[in-house]
């Protein structure tokens, strides 16, 4: 366990010695705002106590840019420039590499999840105190977030597993998040017969999370979510272990 | 210390190693040599348990790498080529980091910190990043990476290359120094750096091993020694000056003596170069020859064969069937794997396989000649190469 906190606390340092996590925070701050305000109509105009719309945009942000961005170099870079040689040959399990890596990487994904709390406090808290807000939502939504990006984390290290360009495992990323996405979404689903919409709903990111950001915290979405960070895993770990036999 | 037992290793079609055999002893420094692509980096990527032979076995420090990869990995310090480090960190972190991953506690991490610094002259770099860091430094940074945990095993995958000569020897001063108490495995195509920093070699070429033993041994295989002689033309000793012919002649029939050739010279006189099949000194004897003759002798040097002569002259023939093989196309390969396969390593069967191939090479010759010209001594190590070959033979028939 203490290997893999090293490969974390690595991994997780490695962030804010490049710009990478400096970048993500400021600009994915700074984007759920302008979201959060003005897209659809924006917070005033809904002129509710409810940080809905934010639970709503922020996984999507998160998909189709920062997760993708985080967790394009994790293997793939190190493949690439020959340092996963150095790392494997020390003394830690190929397990350890892929739980350390994941746990860097969904760590700075926490810390700027953490971060949008700056809104909730600010808006409902100190120093406005825009109505009574109430706050069982809000812990849902946080709750889902943080097993939804372990998730997401888990595809891309599991994409970034794959290959030795971390620009190829970017885009695959992204677009993997993207449909996952989607699936559920009333785009697709007018086009699709009944029974696709049912499973398509069923796979979908959004739908597994409006449920959270409605205040419930259903076993079934924590599961789903779950069962796709373990099976990634897995499939990075196997992909780690094929260097052997290949 | 390090066992191989018929290490063979294929990735895909193309075999990278195949069925090689070899020990290392406590203390031992010993270099691996070999063109590029022979399967050095494979083996040992494969001691290093960072992958997995597809046949045979492999113990370092007493641990089978394939059922106990995390005990071979503690004992073992590792420097892959090209030293690839993480760019981002600073040379004081990554070491931490490794200490780290390697679990030494606070105080050992002191006090073996100190010593790498100093042997392998870190104190004015610590704070900076790797990607600053000219190739040398990095080196030396994955040099102490390798160090930091004091293992009795040290593998070294091409410490020396992409170094400015100043660099290399800085590296090897180090590695000698280190190899005092450690057993050293390095590789490295670049022969010198052996011959400096190594007491044993081993040659392998195409996945196979093709020397092993010390240097002196090593050299010996090539079992040639070169005699370079001139004979003034103009003036004799007693008997006025001698004729190219004659003294041709005469040294040819001379015992231990496999070959004469003229060799060209500004000078008057007729210059030599004998190979000489045993080991023994010729030297007296062709004095002798000369005083006896009434020749006039201006000079006689033995050249004991280097290194690097004995590893053209091990690894030359594979090279060449590589570059004949796109002429030649696809059934000659398939003759060449089944040659790999029931082939066994022993010495014997490497000189018919030796001589099987310069046969091959002589029909390549043909396109080659203008290389071989410049290269007069290659040639009659070819030409003897050759000739033993047809005696063995017929022997064999």
């Amino acid at each position: 366990m203490t290997t893999t906190m090293s490969i974390a606390k690595r991994e997780f340092r490695s962030y804010f010695d490049s710009p990478v996590a400096y970048v993500v925070i400021c600009l994915g701050l700074a984007a759920l705002g302008l979201v959060f305000f003005n897209y659809g109509g924006g917070f005033w105009q809904v002129d509710r106590a409810s940080l809905r719309q934010m639970f709503v945009q922020l996984p999507r942000g998160l998909s189709w840019l920062v997760i993708p961005v985080v967790t394009m170099r994790l293997l793939a870079e190190e493949k690439r420039s020959g340092t996963l040689e150095m790392l494997i040959t020390l003394p830690v399990k190929d397990h350890e590499v892929i739980l350390g890596k994941f746990l860097g990487a969904w760590g700075l994904i926490v810390v700027l999840i953490g971060a949008t709390a700056i809104y909730p406090v600010a808006m409902f808290g100190w120093p406005w105190d825009l109505g009574v807000l109430d706050f069982g939502p809000v812990v849902s939504g946080y709750v889902g977030l943080v097993l939804y990006s372990g998730a997401a984390v888990s595809v891309g290290l599991f994409i970034s597993s794959l290959t030795d360009h971390q620009m190829i495992a970017f885009f695959i990323t992204f677009l993997v998040l993207f449909m996952l996405h989607f699936l559920g979404n009333s785009i697709t689903l007018s086009v699709l017969p009944e029974k696709a919409e049912f499973v398509l709903s069923f796979i979908s990111f959004d739908t597994r999370l409006d449920s959270f950001n409605r205040g419930m915290i259903n076993s079934r979405d924590v599961v789903y979510f779950m069962t796709i960070t373990i099976g990634c895993l897995f499939g990075s770990f196997w992909a780690l272990e094929r260097r052997k036999w290949l | 210390m390090i066992e191989a037992k018929g290490l063979s290793k294929r990735f895909g079609a193309t075999r990278a190693l195949d069925k090689i055999s070899f020990e290392v002893r406590q203390g031992e420094v010993v270099g691996f040599l070999g063109p590029n692509g022979a399967g050095k980096s494979t083996a040992m990527r494969i001691l290093t348990c960072f992958i997995s032979a597809s046949e045979g076995s492999a113990r370092v420090h007493g641990h089978d790498v394939f059922d106990d990869p995390l005990a071979v990995r503690q004992r073992v310090g590792y420097l892959p080529q090209r030293a690839p480090l993480y760019g981002d960190m600073s040379v004081l972190d990554y070491l931490k980091f490794v200490a780290d991953v390697r679990q030494l506690d606070k105080s050992t991490f002191k006090k073996s910190m100190k010593e790498v610094v100093e042997v392998c002259g870190l104190a004015g770099v610590l704070g900076k990043d790797i990607r600053t860091l000219s190739h040398g430094y990095r080196q030396r940074v994955g040099l102490g990476q390798a160090l930091i945990h004091d293992p009795p095993i040290l593998i070294l995958d091409e410490p020396t290359s992409d170094l400015d000569p100043n660099e290399k020897a800085e590296v090897l001063r180090y590695i000698r120094q280190v190899g005092e108490k450690r057993t050293v495995v390095l590789s490295t195509h670049n022969l010198n750096e052996v011959e400096e920093a190594c007491a044993r070699a081993i040659i392998i070429s195409k996945g196979r091993v093709v020397a092993d033993g010390n240097i002196e041994d090593v050299r010996a295989r090539g079992g040639r020694v070169r005699y370079n002689l001139m004979v003034d033309e103009q003036e004799g000793l007693t008997n006025g000056a001698p004729a190219l012919a004659e003294v041709a002649e005469a040294l040819a029939v001379l015992e231990g003596i496999s070959s004469v050739k003229e060799t060209p010279t500004d000078e008057r006189a007729h210059a030599f170069t004998m190979l000489g099949t045993k080991s023994t000194d010729l030297r007296a004897e062709i004095y002798r020859l000369c005083v006896d003759k009434g020749w006039l002798m201006l000079e006689l040097r033995r050249d004991v064969q280097k290194l690097e002569d004995v590893f053209k002259q091990l690894t030359r023939g594979d090279e060449r069937s590589d570059r004949g093989r796109d002429l030649l196309a696809g059934d000659d390969e398939l003759e060449d794997d089944e040659d790999f396969d029931d082939e066994d390593l022993d010495d014997e069967d490497l000189d018919d396989e030796e001589a099987d191939q310069d046969d091959a090479d002589e029909a390549d010759d043909a396109d080659e000649d203008d290389a071989d010209e410049d290269d007069a001594d290659e040639d009659d190590a070819d030409g003897a190469d050759a000739d033993k070959a047809d005696a063995d033979k017929k022997e064999e028939e």
